[in-house]
């Protein structure tokens, strides 16, 4: 009954667009594929600057591969082929003048499990400004100060900066790897389900975090909890099957959305 | 609260660094690999000359050692294979956990001991004393597995309290202690057997009766020294192989009212099988190319015979012994490098052969349902 | 009938189901048992052998006196008693250093406190008694004597003075013994227990630090030690950066395809080549091949006396650098696998390069693994015997590989080997009974040196899948 009418709407889908500077990245006819086998299909979409954009859309639908894409962690895999564009403030990151590295500096990753370095706390904040340019300690100390108050870690972490990062919760670690991933200011910060791993109160905490973090930066959240991309985004889009079904403000897909599909993924999951 | 500024990135120089690392590791990485291959490169280039002389020649001259290699590779595999797949066996299926993570490393310390030390010990300590003691010897290997099957029997006619006492999940260790008094026994009934069964001394029976020659360094000795070597490499293997078994298999085949026995020989076995093939397989690589056991224990005569008491040459001891010795680009010398290609082309093929079944194995464990 | 044959049944099934297990379990008693015994045979003669022994004055049904060391003793054939074998020494006056004795021609056994044994340098051991000492015209006897030696021997060889030892023998044989070609003096029956340890210390001491002396039936192996750690020592320097150059490579760089596949199958199996193929391979590769051609070019004036051209120390460590590879690329993989990939995108989504990344955050967590991987090795090397045979080592080195003479560490040079002198000792030696407890103590010196480095990588491992288990 509900076939005929998704497919012949899935030409024209509801989908919220932005001015150009509003736009932080904008994704347009994007297709990848794993070793020939489609993940991403001919997605299309804006992600608005310093706001926070929630993915969500059953496991397997893509949420990870475009996260990954946008940093293009793609890179190290040898079998994978894409074609369309993904643009960060209006550059294109495929392009060759595009520089990886910097493009990873700009773009921050935080992956479903925290993956802090096994080193000290304090090491592991300063892994991304030591590879930049020498810093004066004094300067890295304050960038480090800066980056852990950011993640909500300073006040739990200032007196055993130097134990091992892997001593910490894992709630704690999932906000250093925040901490690290801020310390070399990026202008998107791409968040792959990180509370999923969590404690409910852990999971609180990185809420809040987010919410106060996109004064600063560019948010997209993958998630698979409804109740969590209602309470801390702006914008949502809903995938399915490598592609864009929906994609409007959080209210407005939450309480009415346009599709059929999208209403059946939102109250099936709900209730 | 702001950010603190931070200063440009500097990337040109790191994203060289990067590349000029890159480089030299896939430079380096490639070398290497090609270096190993050199390997079976130069031996192959080194016995060209010996094609002009056709191939009876050569093998005229390498088959009693080709012969003398094979000799002590199955006296080794005759000994070590039964007791390496039965402490396998019993280390995968009943042995304690905690024993079996100690024990481990214990056989993993057996095979670390230097071929060399394994030798002097045969060839000057177990040699002389087995030319003295053939009879205790050839008793002590009838009677040692008899005298486990009666710590059995003696174990499951006791009361319940001892049973708890040694469990025969701690067998391997307190049985050590029996088997000492038992090769005591042996020992001393030996003697005595001897003169009253026999009539006197085995080894003039031996020569008087059957013709049969005793070199104090024989394929025996041999036989007992390189298996000492290989038990571990096999055992290893082996216990991998058994104990990766899907646990669920060995329970399915258990509830199903099959005997430990008949689980053993239905489910286990066939299961493991490959892996155990594998393990044997790698056991008969290692002991065709020792060279030093081989060297001390066999007294080095080249001799095309059979019977275990007499001497034996190997295609690695003539190599070790006579290479150094062989003018290079003389007959003898690649005639030599004839012998090593051999070994090297027949442990390369019987270990990729192992490892392909190896991962085989893993694969349909892996499709049972086991451990990765 | 029925009940009979249930009752048959049960008995098959215990004696199938009872007792093979029992086989199997006396199958790793018998290993446990060959290891241990293996062990302590070695350490029991290889640490006795220090021990100063009781020497035995023993008076013979015909009248003979010997002194001497007994040894052990064998049933006579035909069930005519049994045999005892005395260590006389005194070769330059009996012609030999042994002696069988029927045990029932004994009749009286002493151990008198005043017999000695001297260690010299030509004819080996003394046993006997001490007259007096002539020094300078002077003539000590008595304690006199004793402490002059006791001195004597604590100075250095240039400073000892030209003294004369006044020794008698057994049976009445007096010998003028010169104090400078003696190298120890001992009166075990007359030394209490803590002198005998103290003795003994001093015994394994010099075992360990000096050179063989009489054909390797006396003195110490420390040209031998040194030899093989210098060897492993630059073995390891050379296999550690190019075993983890091919791992990094094979694990972190190269496409994971079926080539690799291949490739990684090949290096597994080379750990399985004989050793004595990788010795084929440096004989005809590096010293005929690469050290022929270096002679030809910068020492053609010495030849046809090859100075590269023959076995050295820089071609064995070279030819075990290659048997070794295969242990450290294989080790060093399976470190690399296990770091989890998370890991590496971690890194690489802060803005690292592929060389950050490896360098900062993969290689430091798979150190232990490679560290292991070296371990083994190190172990592996210094036990093989067989490929030295034919690249380099020698029965006795004149000059050792590393001296004070520029350029200091001399490659070409032909180096000794503990494993390669054990070999030589036993069973090319001029008189193999003298030498057999050197040769358990070389043995035993062997083994735990490789024991020890195996129980290292057996503990790094361990430490290692602990920190795994703390991670997941
Ligand atoms: N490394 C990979 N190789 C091959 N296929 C992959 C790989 N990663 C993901 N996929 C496939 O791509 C699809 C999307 O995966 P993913 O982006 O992880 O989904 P999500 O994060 O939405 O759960 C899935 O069908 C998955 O099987
Ligand atoms: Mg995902």
């Amino acid at each position: 009954m509900l076939a005929p009418l998704t497919s012949a709407q899935s030409s024209q889908t509801p989908v919220i667009t932005f001015a150009p500077e509003q736009c932080c990245l904008s994704i347009n006819q994007f297709h990848l594929a794993y070793a020939g086998k489609p993940a991403l299909r001919d997605l299309t979409l804006d992600v608005p600057r310093h706001r926070v954009t929630a993915f969500i859309g059953p496991s397997g639908c893509g949420k990870s591969t475009l996260l990954r894409a946008i940093n293009r962690l793609h890179d190290l895999n040898e079998s994978v082929s894409h074609r369309g564009y993904i643009a960060l403030e209006g550059q294109d990151i495929h392009a060759p003048q595009m520089n990886v590295t910097e493009l990873r500096r700009r773009v921050g990753m935080v992956f479903q499990t925290p993956n802090p370095f096994p080193m000290s706390i304090y090491e592991n904040v300063a892994f991304g400004l030591r590879l930049q340019r020498r810093l004066p300690k004094r300067k890295r100390d304050d960038i480090i100060e800066w980056a852990l108050t950011s993640a909500a870690l300073w006040d739990e972490v200032k007196d055993r900066l130097h134990r091992s990062a892997w001593q910490l919760s894992g709630g704690q670690q999932q906000r250093l790897v925040i901490a690290r991933t801020l310390a070399v200011q990026p202008d998107v910060l791409l968040l792959d389900e990180p509370a999923s791993a969590l404690d409910p109160i852990s999971t609180l905490k990185i809420e809040e975090l987010i919410r106060n973090l996109k004064s600063q930066l560019t948010l997209v959240l993958v998630t698979h909890n409804m109740q969590q991309a209602a309470r801390v985004s702006d914008y949502t889009a809903f995938l399915q099957n490598g592609e864009l079904v929906e994609f409007g403000l959080t209210d407005q897909v939450f309480t009415n959305p346009r599709l059929q599909r999208t209403e059946n993924y939102i109250t099936g999951r709900m209730t | 609260m702001t950010s603190p500024r931070l200063p440009r990135v500097y990337l040109p120089l790191r994203q060289l660094q990067d590349r000029i690392a890159t480089g030299l590791i896939t430079a380096g990485g490639i070398g290497v690999l090609l270096a190993i291959l050199a390997i079976g490169v130069f031996l192959a280039w080194e016995t060209l000359p010996l094609l002009a002389l056709g191939d009876t020649f050569a093998l005229s001259k390498l088959s009693p050692l080709a012969w003398g290699t094979l000799k002590a590779a199955i006296a080794a595999m005759l000994f070590a294979t039964p007791i390496a797949l039965g402490a396998a066996i019993y280390s995968a299926l009943f042995m304690s956990a905690r024993l079996r993570s100690r024990l481990k490393p214990a056989l993993e310390l057996m095979e670390a001991v230097p071929g060399v030390v394994v030798g002097f010990i045969a060839g000057l300590v177990l040699a002389p004393w087995v030319e003295r003691h053939l009879a205790s010897t050839l008793l002590l290997i009838v009677w040692l597995p008899f005298s486990a099957i009666l710590a059995g029997a003696l174990w499951h006619l006791a009361a319940a309290r001892l049973r708890r006492r040694l469990p025969h999940s701690w067998a391997g260790l307190w049985l050590i202690p029996w088997l000492v008094c038992m090769v005591a026994v042996a020992l001393w009934l030996a003697p005595w057997l001897e003169h009253h069964l026999l009539g006197g001394d085995l080894r003039r029976l031996l020569d008087q009766q059957y013709g049969m020659d005793y070199a104090t360094r024989n394929a025996l000795i041999v036989g007992i020294a390189m298996g000492f070597a290989v038990i571990p490499s096999i055992y290893a293997l082996a216990e991998d192989a058994l104990a990766d078994i899907p646990p669920t298999l060995m329970e399915g085949a258990q509830a199903l009212g099959a005997s430990r026995w008949q689980a053993l020989w239905k489910v286990a076995l066939p299961t493991a099988g490959p892996g155990i093939f594998s393990a044997v397989m790698i056991g008969a690589g290692r002991a065709v190319g020792e060279t030093m056991i081989v060297l001390m224990a066999s007294g080095n005569t080249a001799l095309f015979s059979a019977s275990p008491f007499e001497g034996l040459r190997s295609l690695s001891a003539a190599i070790a012994i006579e290479l150094p010795e062989a003018s290079p680009g003389g007959l003898t010398y690649h005639l030599l490098i004839l012998a090593a290609l051999s070994l090297f082309l027949f442990t390369f093929l019987v270990n990729t052969l192992a490892e392909v079944v190896r991962q085989r194995l893993r694969r349909r464990y892996h499709r049972l349902g086991g451990r990765p | 009938m029925k009940p009979l044959s249930e009752q048959s049944k049960r008995r098959v099934n215990w004696l199938n189901d009872g007792l093979w297990p029992w086989l199997c379990a006396a199958c790793v008693a018998l290993s446990l048992l060959m290891l241990a015994a293996l062990l302590t045979l070695l350490a029991t003669r290889g640490l006795g052998h220090f021990w100063p022994a009781t020497l035995e004055e023993v008076t013979l049904t015909s009248g003979d006196i010997v002194i001497g060391q007994p040894v052990r003793e064998t049933p006579l054939p035909l069930n005519a008693g049994m045999e005892r074998l005395y260590f006389t020494g005194n070769r330059d006056i009996n012609g030999a250093n042994w002696r069988w004795i029927a045990v029932d021609d004994i009749s009286a056994q002493t151990t008198p406190n005043d017999l000695i044994r001297l260690e010299r340098t030509p004819w080996g051991d003394f046993i006997g008694r001490l007259v007096a000492v002539e020094s300078d015209g002077q003539r000590l006897t008595g304690q006199a004597a004793w402490d002059y030696i006791t001195t004597a021997l604590a100075q250095p060889a240039s400073q000892q003075g030209s003294s004369d030892l006044l020794l008698i023998t057994a049976d009445g044989h007096a010998l003028r013994q010169p104090l400078s070609n003696v190298s120890h003096f001992q009166a075990p029956n007359a030394m209490s227990w803590g002198q005998k340890v103290t003795a003994w210390g001093q015994n394994v001491w010099r075992f360990l630090s000096e050179g063989p002396r009489a054909a390797n039936t006396g003195g110490g192996v420390w040209p031998a030690i040194f030899g093989t750690v210098l060897m492993v020592i630059l073995m390891s320097v050379i296999v550690t950066p190019f075993g983890v150059l091919a791992a990094i490579y094979l694990n972190e760089i190269a496409h994971q395809n079926r080539l690799t596949h291949l490739v990684r199958i090949g290096v597994r199996n080379l750990a399985g080549v004989p050793s004595i193929v990788y010795g084929v391979f440096g004989l005809g590769v590096f010293v005929y091949g690469i050290g022929g051609s270096i002679d030809n070019w910068f020492f053609s004036d010495e030849l046809p006396s090859p100075t590269f051209g023959t076995g050295g120390l820089l071609w064995a460590s070279l030819t075990l650098a290659l048997l070794t590879l295969p242990v450290v690329i294989v080790a060093t993989e399976e470190g690399l696998a296990r770091i989890p990939d998370a890991q590496r995108e971690g890194a690489v989504a802060l803005g690292a390069t592929r060389l950050e990344m490896l360098t900062r955050v993969v290689l430091p967590m798979a150190t232990p693994a490679m560290l292991t991987g070296v371990i083994l090795a190190v172990a592996r090397a210094a036990g093989e015997v067989a490929p030295l045979m034919l690249v380099g080592v020698a029965k006795l080195a004149p000059q050792m590989p590393l001296d004070g003479e520029f350029p200091y560490l001399h490659l070409e040079r032909k180096f000794m080997h503990l494993g390669y002198h054990l070999f030589d000792t036993a069973f090319h030696g001029e008189d193999v009974q003298a030498a057999i407890p050197l040769v358990y103590a070389t043995a035993l010196l062997l083994v735990l040196i490789v024991l020890v480095l195996n129980l290292t990588a057996i503990f790094l491992r361990h430490y290692l899948r602990r920190q795994r288990g703390n991670e997941c």
